[in-house]
């Protein structure tokens, strides 16, 4: 049976950067093909995940783009699921080489988001929502919201809880030189400091400006390669072993139990079990925390923790380094920055780096698996996937 | 940006307009094609019940460009009497009144507008009911 590894793995920093979308795919290929140690014409296909091109920088056929600038002639394609962009081009990138059709593919993805006005991004992002929730002014921090709002009275969740998440988060990001917002900050800062309404006021109450991902220009790129022609060009190869991928309904409306994310539930179930291993073998994961109250529903839906227990694992540091299950040890969306199409790809090579111990002030030590989610909509596609350290 | 869906289901966005589902008498709101529950295309238009309750809402303060006129946008998380769930913009908030559990109606309102000259959309939003906010 096939195996599919990850070679090469790279991003660029995330912020607010000049490059344009263009070079914000090209740069993290050329790194991600030289560090793979192949050429543009080892290439046997290449997927690019991206959301907004067109609306955005008025720029589609990314794929063909890509392919031109890398001066190849192969098949490429632009994968388009919502925020889940990323982790959807890695999932096709896996099935081809399964196939046995292709040995060699890249994927990169990336986003070019800040020159644009905040309510005209918020705008593009609400066009993934279902037509009714956006026409009533439904946002996607105000569906985040209403779910906190119900999550945290039934499980006695506080806004000191989430601020820890983004306290958390915000400390990790310390130490990857590749994130956004690299700026420590406290639950006093956040919630109990005489500026608190100046840098942290309401978006969507309950949740604060530090309950949401920052809107980030980006862009990262994965080789993948079937594991017998990876281990001419690595010592090192990361497996991915397994993926999972589930839709709910597009509206939050339609779901019966809307604080439970059922695409995480069964994405995850999928991922767990083509990789033939159980949550709590997992060394580190990277959760799609667009808000704080994802990153703790995420991590009880995915089946790390019982759920309504995530925030008591949060208050005793077990989803720090250090803790029980890291969790967004890369700085997660929240402080390395949410470039839409290049945060699934982002979280894969945070895994990486984590998996080569190459991840410096941040490494988990020893990491063997890796975990990642990447949501689509507002909950209404997930895409989980596992990766393992070779050996 | 108003998608030109709105002319194609006013019918939702000004009278409620869902569907049933005549096999099974599932009640869906925006209307489908196929019953989710039992896969059935024998489906009927229906309009939805104009009263429910509250189940959660918020308050947002960063809405999309186009409602920006109208920040701060409550919303809410409303159960209608036929059990069906949809999410709606308050009017006329008296933020003391937004309990879960408060009994809600439809008004029709102004959503939004193509600029100072253009059209004006208009569609359902949700308002407490009077009795319960003199209670």
């Amino acid at each position: 049976m096939r195996k599919v590894a990850i070679l090469g793995a790279t991003m660029t920093k995330f912020g607010k950067l000049t490059q344009g979308l263009d070079e914000l795919l090209l740069e993290p290929s050329l790194t991600a093909i030289e560090s793979s140690k192949l050429s543009e014409k080892d290439l046997d296909l290449l997927y690019i995940s991206n959301m907004l091109g067109g609306e955005l920088t008025k720029q589609v056929s990314l794929g063909t783009m890509l392919a031109d600038e890398l001066g190849v002639k192969i098949g490429a394609d632009r994968i388009e699921n919502g925020p889940a962009a990323g982790a959807s081009a890695i999932k096709d990138a896996f099935i081809a080489i399964k196939s046995g059709l292709f040995d060699l593919v890249l994927v990169a993805g990336a986003e070019k988001m800040t020159h644009m006005a905040t309510e005209v991004i918020s705008e593009y992002i609400s066009y993934m929502l279902h037509p009714v929730e956006r026409m009533s002014g439904a946002t996607l921090p105000s569906l985040g919201a209403m779910l906190a709002r119900l999550y945290m009275k039934q499980y006695g969740v506080t806004s000191e809880d989430l601020a820890m998440i983004a306290v958390k988060n915000h400390k990790n990001a310390l130490n990857n030189p590749y994130a956004h917002l690299q700026k420590m900050v406290t639950v006093d800062n956040l919630l109990h400091s005489n500026e608190m309404e100046k840098i942290n006021p309401m978006v969507a109450d309950p949740l604060r400006r530090f309950d949401i991902s920052p809107i980030s220009d980006g862009g990262a790129a994965v080789v993948l390669a079937e594991l017998e022609v990876a281990k001419k060009y690595t010592d090192l190869p990361v497996t991915i072993e397994g993926f999972g991928q589930a839709t709910d309904s597009l509206a939050l409306h339609e779901r019966p139990v809307p604080t439970d994310i059922n695409a995480v539930k069964e994405a995850s179930k999928q991922a767990f079990k083509m990789s033939g291993i159980s949550p709590d073998q997992i060394d580190v994961a990277e959760l799609h925390d667009a808000f704080t109250i994802l990153e703790l529903v995420e991590s009880e839906d995915a089946g790390f923790f019982e759920k309504g227990t995530a925030h008591k694992m949060v208050r005793e540091g077990q989803t720090e380094i250090g803790g029980k299950l890291p969790i967004n040890t890369s700085g997660g969306l929240k402080a390395r920055g949410h470039p839409l199409g290049a945060t699934g790809l982002s979280q894969v090579v945070e895994l990486v780096w984590q998996l080569r111990g190459e991840a410096r002030g941040r490494q988990v030590p020893g990491a063997t698996y890796g975990f990642s989610v990447n949501l689509g909509g507002f909950g209404s596609n997930a895409v989980s996937l596992i990766l393992k350290r070779g050996d | 940006m108003i998608p030109i869906s709105y002319w194609r289901n006013r019918r939702s966005y000004t009278a409620l307009m869902g569907s049933r589902c005549r096999a099974c008498g599932a009640e869906y709101f925006p209307p489908v094609r196929v019953c989710r529950k039992c896969k059935s295309r024998d489906i009927e238009p229906r309009e939805m019940p104009r009263k429910g309750t509250l189940i959660t809402y918020t308050k947002l303060t960063e809405p999309a460009e186009e409602f920006g006129k109208q920040t701060p946008v409550y919303l809410g998380l409303i159960e209608l009497s036929n059990g069906v769930k949809l999410v709606s913009t308050l009017a006329d908030v008296s933020e003391s009144e937004l309990n879960e559990g408060a009994p809600v109606s439809m008004v029709i309102r102004r959503w939004t507008e193509e600029g100072p000259t253009g059209i004006i959309y208009y569609g359902y939003k949700f308002k407490v009911d009077a009795a319960y906010s003199m209670s």
